[in-house]
């Protein structure tokens, strides 16, 4: 009279209790476990974004001071910022070897007919002597690298021959 | 003691309850004596009951020794009370000696009564079924129905001759001593000690005996007079050896029975048994001890033979039923199918006053608990199961919070994939102005270039010297290529030719080019890669205002001084896939 009530409720009810407990643990652990996976493939996309971003902040960081160096450079008008860095350029230098003879800005794109962004040409004529004009070049396209030479005709002065004519078209790129 | 209830009045899940506390507060998943037979225990007590007498015996069936038990006074046996207090007395001294149970075997020799079975019942049945149902409906195999079988119980005794008639028949017992043997389940049960109880007939385990002591003469039958305070029990056999017939006669009050020699002759001749031998064994302490010599007297031509089992120390001559009931099956001697069937198959060691029914099936019955224990086994292994699933999960799931990924916030991917942006963004316009202002052509380069093209004592002077850069279309492709080119002239004399002539090679001006890129550290010199080329063009002719009059003028630094003009031209293109090409697009 018991065999029933005992296989029934001594080992049917308690393996169906055991297997729904250990089912609900393995659905839930399995659940957790592709939540888990989910979040890992995120969070591995994520450590790469974040180092991506650090490699990029440290790149800009090191950067940016540049940039905003060139982008406030290039803010400027170009004929009146050379004219203005020549002015400081030839404090520095013999007046009788930097002659400034002419300046203009002619029509014309130079080097940068083939590109969208937008430039302009800067003519200027001098006289001088070969080494001040060279430093003068390289104090003016330190501090203006927008410009971008586009034509340089180096002559002997006429009148003074010790001094040279010097006529320098920069393509000069702007913002 | 706990109280249990017959499963019948309880529900499913009570019933299973009432097994598990059956389970858990007594021994009987653990001990098989509950479920065994009295006299297959290894610790005994035999109670033998003649109506005059009563005698106790412990025996160690074990080691086969036998000693007095408690003493029973007829007090104890109608007084349960009585009995009770005397109870746990007895349960100690036998857990004094170790045993793990008690098989107390009642040999009831006070009473013994025959009756026969019903035709249908002899003629349709076999011994098994005869056996069943006078368990279950004694009434209904008896020939006698007015008997009210209810009220007694009844045991078949079979005839095993093989000749033509009844098959067995019914012996029969009061249940007079149901409470006496109950008393010791009782304390058994709440003691949970097993205490089995086996109620034996004395004539019947007694009628075994003789196959141990008796010798009757070949060929002949004979009768065994089973001499008892009480009652005189006969029982007929062949001269086969086989019982043909057991019948009982009550003294009723008087030492023998009345008519004990005619009802012994006549039921011999109705049995066909002619000058059967006689054996008789007195089985009382106070038995008519002048019967033997009476049955010689009267049957002086046939074998007449008191017989007895063999002496034993621990035993009365006349109370020897616990010894044969213990017996070992090797020690029969007398062969026959009747003897052969009372050892074999036990007949007569039947249990004649078992426990009822209803009070046997509160109890689950062996096999349900070890089924209860095997599943309570089941169980606990299922519980470690659950739990070490628990546990590998639970190590599972602190593994998983223990990873920064499970704590991630998806937010937080959008905000850094914003920064992200943001810096390649601003990556991207640093890397549009780097390029753009590359230093793909400077003034103050091209007059080193120049100084070091022409240094000062190298016979060369020059005239003029222009330099113009220009884009070169490229459609389609994100970056423009551009093109370099430079024109000098000037004049040379005749030891400066040979480096004209050096210079006018691709390895004399592209040396040229790498030392200027490596002087100055502008890449645009670099001649090394595969999208950039270099032409050289020096084309060199006489001076036609060249004069040779004098070695004076040859001093002079006048044009006419040099012999020949040169005319220089280099070109430098770099292709659209060059580092240093240009950025077709707007800044980003």
């Amino acid at each position: 009279m018991y065999k029933q009530p005992i296989i029934f409720f001594g080992l049917i009810l308690p393996l169906l209790a055991a297997v729904a407990l250990i089912g609900a643990v393995l659905y839930g652990k399995s659940e957790m476990e592709a939540s888990f996976t989910e979040k890992s493939r995120l969070y591995s996309g994520f450590e790469m974004t974040r180092k991506t971003a650090m490699g990029l902040e440290k790149l800009v960081a090191d950067k940016r001071p540049d940039l905003e160096r060139w982008t406030e450079s290039m803010s400027q008008q170009p004929s009146s910022e050379v004219t203005r860095q020549l002015r400081n350029i030839s404090a520095s230098l013999p007046a009788k070897e930097l002659q400034l003879t002419a300046s203009d800005t002619p029509s014309g794109t130079g080097l940068g007919a083939l590109s969208a962004q937008k430039s302009s040409l800067q003519r200027m004529a001098f006289r001088g002597s070969f080494r001040t004009m060279q430093k003068a070049f390289l104090e003016l396209e330190t501090k203006m690298p927008q410009l971008q030479l586009q034509e340089l005709k180096i002559e002997p002065s006429q009148n003074q021959s010790s001094l040279l004519n010097f006529q320098v078209t920069y393509t000069a790129w702007e913002n | 003691m706990a109280s249990y209830l017959h499963p019948a009045s309880l529900n499913e899940f009570q019933r299973y309850r009432q097994a598990n506390a059956i389970l858990g507060n007594t021994s009987r998943a653990t001990s098989p004596d509950w479920y065994r037979q009295a006299l297959d225990l290894g610790f005994q007590l035999h109670i033998r009951i003649d109506g005059t007498s009563i005698s106790s015996f412990y025996h160690d069936h074990k080691n086969g020794t036998w000693e007095g038990g408690p003493t029973l006074t007829d007090e104890h046996l109608r007084n349960l009370p009585s009995l009770e207090s005397l109870l746990p007395g007895i349960l100690k001294y036998v857990r004094s000696f170790g045993a793990k149970s008690l098989g107390v075997v009642l040999h009831i020799a006070d009473e013994f009564a025959t009756a026969e079975l019903s035709q249908a019942a002899t003629s349709a049945e076999s011994l098994e079924e005869l056996r069943y149902a006078i368990h279950t409906s004694p009434s209904s195999i008896l020939a006698d129905s007015s008997i009210p079988a209810d009220q007694a119980s009844w045991r078949i005794m079979p005839y095993t001759s093989g000749r033509h008639g009844p098959v067995g028949t019914a012996i029969c017992l009061s249940r007079q001593w149901d409470g006496f043997l109950c008393a010791f389940r009782t304390i058994g049960e709440e003691e949970n000690f097993p205490v089995v109880t086996q109620a034996l007939s004395a004539p019947l385990v007694a009628l075994q005996g003789l196959g141990q002591v008796l010798h009757p003469t070949a060929e002949r039958p004979f009768v065994a007079i089973l001499q008892y305070p009480w009652f005189t029990a006969m029982a007929f056999f062949n001269e086969h050896a086989n019982l043909v017939l057991i019948r009982s006669l009550q003294h009723r009050g008087l030492r023998r029975p009345t008519n004990f020699r005619h009802a012994l002759t006549t039921t011999s001749a109705s049995l066909e048994l002619m000058d059967p031998d006689l054996y008789l064994a007195p089985l009382g302490q106070s038995v008519d001890q002048t019967l033997c010599a009476d049955l010689k007297l009267t049957f002086p031509n046939q074998r007449v033979e008191e017989i007895r089992q063999a002496d034993h120390a621990d035993f009365p001559a006349w109370a020897t039923e616990p010894l044969i009931s213990t017996s070992a099956e090797e020690s029969q001697t007398l062969q026959s199918n009747t003897f052969d069937a009372l050892r074999e198959q036990k007949w007569a060691t039947q249990d004649f006053l078992p426990p009822i029914s209803e009070a046997q099936e509160i109890y689950p019955v062996q096999g349900e608990m070890k089924m209860l224990r095997a599943f309570k086994l089941t169980r606990l292994a299922l519980c470690a199961l659950v739990l070490l699933t628990i546990i590998w999960a639970s190590l599972q799931v602190i593994y998983i919070f223990n990873q920064p990924a499970w704590w991630f916030s998806p937010t937080e991917a959008a905000s850094t994939k914003q920064k992200v942006a943001r810096f390649t963004q601003e990556k991207k316009k640093i890397d549009y102005w780097d390029n753009m202002l590359a230093d793909r052509s400077k003034a103050w380069i091209s007059m080193e270039s120049l100084v070091r093209l022409f240094p000062e004592g190298s016979g060369l002077q020059l005239k003029a010297y222009s330099y113009a850069a220009h884009p070169e279309s490229t459609p389609g492709q994100a970056m423009t290529g551009f093109s370099k080119e430079w024109k000098i002239t000037g004049l040379a004399k005749e030891e400066a030719l040979e480096y004209l002539n050096t210079l006018n090679t691709r390895e004399g001006i592209a040396s040229h080019f790498d030392q200027i890129a490596k002087i100055t550290g502008n890449e645009a010199y670099q001649t090394d890669l595969p999208t950039r080329s270099l032409i050289v063009n020096i084309r060199t002719s006489e001076n036609p205002s060249f004069k040779t009059n004098s070695e004076a003028d040859m001093q002079s630094k006048g044009d006419s001084s040099f012999p020949f003009t040169f005319d220089l031209t280099i070109t430098q293109r770099f292709e659209g896939t060059d580092p240093m090409a240009i950025n077709a697009a707007k800044a980003p």
